[in-house]
């Protein structure tokens, strides 16, 4: 078969299981499998087409569709395929997941759950090939909408309905802002069709405002800060197969929109616009972490940690932006190369976390990791998927997270070499520390999460009677941990793949990527050095086996049982270390950012004085976009809506008088006066 | 070929490392007046403990007993790592495989700390993690003064290039940045107190409070070879002399293991001369650090 029969037996497939709408709750254990089947199977679909464009070449097909805009067109370059294989990888995993998962929703609107989860994945996928203007814009707000209707699905909760509001007021404003982009394109080009586009003819003032509106429009969607406040609110509310696929794919479609724009359409641009992304892409790293630190929601954690991966990924665009604009191919080639590899490792990732910690949920009931502990025991497999996940998530060698940050800092060191003038060869090597700090932050929020959530005792009942999760949840999230790992110890597959992808873009040269041995990855361009993943991971088997060895030095290891130490009392759960206390003095050095508000409640009622007395202790911190942008733009939105309520009065009379005194206005303004 | 070089390079330190601690205590001791215990005093608390059985908490997983392995692994490799024997090829010695070679010992220990359910081991944890949070971009910056120097983020590029400068003031703000992060990432005083069991200072110890016999060994050796991981990297990256095509290779191993010794010393001596920081001053003093790279960056 051809990639053109995948790509539409692609669409056929997630069309039928998006029928399954019209069944309402009727037969759930039917439609789920059927459902969810058909989307795995267009998933496959969607892998193979993928396979058979990079194999073959670029697809390109005209729908028979006709628009009052011109002919609708899609085209599937090696771009669009390396970006729906990501789709087709997380969709599968997710699709076979929701199989086990979405029982927990079998009722009255289970159809429509099943059925937008299709509707979902076609709408990202349509995203990825449309090549022209008017169908991209129509598959983008389906994909908006069909995902606010996910987000709401729960709308009995007023936390969720208020959470899919703002999502879907922020994903506007970011698509009023990708439309003009698009509009001003295609008015130069005098076409809607994206072959057609040219950024390099337009006047330079238009074309930063193209860059501005499509940088300001692709990045809400992405959840850069301080276009993130939606993401930490809808992901979580969610449920848990969709907030994979949200966090884990759908965000990665801005990042295919920007590699459009800024790779093809607009040409290589100046200096500043690679520095502007460079200034978001950190503060969206550091902010974003440190939030998800803070966090005790499990899942909403793993949400604040998605702005901060969004943040290492623009690190990665923002740099490959410089270099193309200073005039260095081959180190826009490494920087680029970050951000695809990146971006996939994300979707692989962040699916597997966001299932762990829907897994989590299923069992438990709850996504408050102070209410959780001792799941390792409880719900090992999980814990063991969930920890491979946490470690790659911390860039810890030999997994795909390292590889991905280590091509990063390799972009970012070379950026003072590509600058000229100390100020900035100074801010790009604060970049790479700023970096280390994320990474460092990261580990700290993921030790967290796991340390707490799955370690030592139960902190409640809940936690107590866990149980392991059913083995069609565990298989794709055994999957994904097998892929963070064959990412993670032969990277040259994934680079040559992301290297063909890349190669006919103007501005970049990946020839420095490609290797001439197959046990490294070198970067030929000066001698920034290489990474060689089977030598690493060698010299920890051997060091491993030289301590077990050591171990049984002296014969085999004895092990006797005593109880953990804590000063002479029986230790129970409430000794142990919160979350909030784990990350205490963390706050309390970014007390200027956080601006932690500290509530302590001593309840002395009936209980001695000294010992025994019930405490709570409360902590909030405040984001500071929320408070600088957010709440006065809504403040001056109210206050304006109350002014012109004053007009607005209701009354007819009154209204007929505005009618009139308008027209009366009309006709003087006619005679001439 | 490499890496048996490397894996080599790695068992001789590992039998070096705990004679350095040694004589750091014993330089130690004699400053305060004490004749404290001999130099190979830690050979044999470790091979004590290594014959020892352990005691396991009933509350624990598996994931406290790979802990130690996995700790002592990471440090051992990080060891193999090093740019010692410079003429070596060490194409893959990356700076960064090294960092994040160390991160995995830590990632580990702390869940091993938390892992027991007593508040000390989340104490540990905690502390630790917030030291690393500092410590991490200021490290970084340190050794970016001699990698955007060099060209490379190579450890046997950098090395090579420090072999070739001459001295510098950069270089002097550089190396005095290092030796500030080299005290806290080895936990000794101000940041750390790694002679103290007291829980309201201690923070390695917190977090293997619940360690006994062979895993409580491998992990005191490991640490060993923390120590003198960063104490030659120092040495190799910060004091290069004598420069080389001055001297033969064998004069420069016994150059390096001489630094090494007065390395250690120094520690002993900052360590007398100071007292334990309390723990929210450290941002300042890890601040001072990041401000003496930033100036050796920009004066380059």
């Amino acid at each position: 078969m051809l990639a053109v029969d995948w790509y539409y037996l692609m669409l056929v497939l997630f069309t039928l299981g998006g029928l399954s709408v019209f069944f309402g709750g009727k037969h759930p254990g039917k439609i789920n499998y059927v459902a969810h089947g058909l989307a795995a199977l267009g998933c496959l679909a969607t892998v193979l087409c993928a396979i058979f464009v990079l194999w073959q070449g670029t697809l390109e097909l005209t729908l028979p569709l006709s628009l009052p805009f011109g002919v609708m067109t899609a085209r599937v370059d090696s771009l669009a395929a390396f970006f729906l294989l990501l789709i087709g990888v997380g969709g599968l995993a997710a699709s076979v997941y929701a199989m086990g998962y979405s029982k927990e929703y079998y009722g009255g609107r289970y159809g429509l759950l099943t059925g937008l989860f299709n509707v979902f994945l076609l709408s990202m996928v349509l995203v990825i090939t449309a090549s022209h203007v008017a169908a991209f814009v129509i598959a983008w707000e389906v994909m908006s909408v069909v995902s606010f209707l996910l987000v709401n699905f729960e709308y009995e909760k007023l936390a969720n309905t208020r959470a899919a509001f703002v999502y879907i007021v922020m994903t506007h404003v970011g698509t009023i802002f990708i439309i003009s982009a698009f509009l001003l394109l295609a008015t130069a080009a005098g076409s809607m069709d994206f072959a057609q586009f040219d950024g390099s003819i337009l006047p330079a003032a238009t074309r930063n405002i193209v860059f501005l509106c499509a940088f300001v429009g692709f990045g809400a969607k992405a959840g850069m800060i301080p276009l993130h406040i939606w993401l930490p609110q809808a992901h979580p509310v969610a449920p848990s197969h969709i907030s994979a696929l949200m966090s884990g794919v759908m965000i990665k479609t801005a990042i295919y929109g920007m590699c459009r724009f800024f790779l093809e359409f607009l040409g290589t641009g100046p200096v500043w616009w690679g520095g502007l992304i460079l200034a978001i892409a950190i503060l969206s790293c550091v902010l974003g972490v440190l939030y998800a630190l803070m966090e005790t929601d499990l899942k909403r954690l793993l949400a604040y940690s998605s702005v901060e991966n969004i943040g290492i990924m623009l690190l990665g665009i923002g740099s490959g932006m410089v270099f193309m604009s200073k005039g260095e191919p081959l180190m826009a080639g490494l920087a680029w190369v970050a951000v695809l590899y990146h971006c996939f490792n994300h979707a692989v990732f962040k699916s597997l976390l966001f299932m762990g910690a829907g897994a989590v949920l299923h069992s438990t009931h709850t996504k408050d990791i102070e209410r959780l502990g001792g799941l390792i025991k409880r719900m090992p497999y999980t814990a063991l998927f969930f920890l491979v996940g946490a470690a790659t998530i911390a860039a810890l060698p030999p997994l795909n997270g390292f590889i991905s940050e280590w091509l990063t800092f390799q972009a970012l060191f070379l950026l003072p070499q590509a600058m000229t003038g100390v100020a900035p060869k100074l801010a790009g090597t604060v970049l790479i520390a700023l970096l280390g700090l994320t990474g460092a932050l990261a580990a700290a929020c993921f030790v967290k999460a796991f340390g707490i959530a799955f370690l030592a005792k139960p902190r409640s009942a809940k936690a107590e009677n866990a149980q392991e999760v059913s083995a069609v949840m565990l298989a794709p999230m055994a999957g994904l941990a097998l892929l963070c790992v064959l990412l993670g110890v032969w990277p040259q597959g994934m680079i040559t793949l992301i290297s063909m992808v890349l190669a006919d873009f103007p501005g970049l040269n990946v020839d420095a990527m490609l290797t001439t041995n197959w046990y490294s990855v070198a970067f030929n361009a000066s001698n920034a050095g290489g990474l060689s993943m089977p030598f690493v991971i060698g010299l920890l088997l051997i060091s491993v086996v030289v301590a077990v060895a050591l171990s049984y030095l002296y014969g085999k290891p004895r092990i006797v049982t005593g109880e953990t130490w804590t000063c002479g009392i029986v230790p129970n759960s409430h000794m142990q270390y919160t979350a909030t206390g784990f990350s205490g003095p963390i706050r309390r050095i970014f007390h200027s950012v956080l601006r932690p508000q500290r509530e302590t409640i001593v309840d002395e009622i009936e209980t001695n004085h000294y010992f025994g007395r019930r405490l709570s202790y409360q902590v909030a911190i405040t984001y500071v976009f929320t408070d600088m942008v957010y709440r006065p733009i809504n403040r001056t939105i109210l206050g304006m809506a109350r002014f012109m309520k004053t007009i607005q009065a209701g009354s007819l009379q009154l209204y007929i008088g505005y009618i009139m005194a308008v027209t009366v206005l009309v006709l003087i303004w006619n005679a001439g006066w | 070929m490499t890496m048996f070089i490397d894996m080599m390079q790695a068992l001789i330190l590992l039998l070096a490392a705990p004679l350095v601690v040694g004589i750091i205590k014993k330089t130690k001791a004699r400053l305060q007046n004490r004749r404290g215990p001999g130099i190979q005093q830690l050979y044999f608390d470790i091979l004590k403990f290594l014959a020892k059985d352990s005691v396991e908490s009933p509350t624990v997983s598996w994931i406290f007993r790979v802990t130690p392995y996995i700790y002592f692994a990471a440090a051992v490799s990080a060891a193999a790592l090093l740019p010692v024997w410079l003429n070596g090829s060490g194409l893959v010695n990356n700076l960064l495989v090294f960092i994040y070679t160390l991160a995995i010992g830590r990632f580990f220990l702390v869940l091993a700390s938390l892992d027991a359910g007593s508040a000390f081991g989340g104490m540990g944890g905690s502390r630790e993690m917030y030291i690393s949070v500092l410590v991490e971009p200021v490290l970084l910056l340190a050794m970016l003064t001699v990698a955007v120097r060099s060209g490379s983020t190579n450890l046997f590029a950098m090395a090579g290039t420090a072999m070739q400068e001459s001295f510098s003031l950069s270089y002097f703000f550089a190396a005095c940045a290092f030796f500030i992060v080299m005290l806290a990432e080895s936990g000794r005083i101000p940041v750390d107190n790694p002679d103290t069991h007291l829980e309201l200072t201690m923070i390695h110890e917190g977090m293997v409070l619940e360690y006994s016999g062979r895993p409580l060994g491998l992990i005191f050796w490991a640490v060993a070879l923390k120590q003198l991981i960063l104490i030659l990297l120092f040495v190799l990256l910060f004091i290069p002399w004598p420069l080389a095509g001055v001297v033969t290779p064998w004069v420069q191993v016994l150059s390096i293991v001489v630094k090494v010794l007065l390395v250690a010393v120094a520690l002993a001596v900052a360590e007398t001369i100071t007292n334990k920081m309390r723990l929210f001053k450290v941002p300042n003093f890890m601040a001072l650090s990041g401000l003496l790279s930033l100036l050796a960056l920009a004066a380059q």
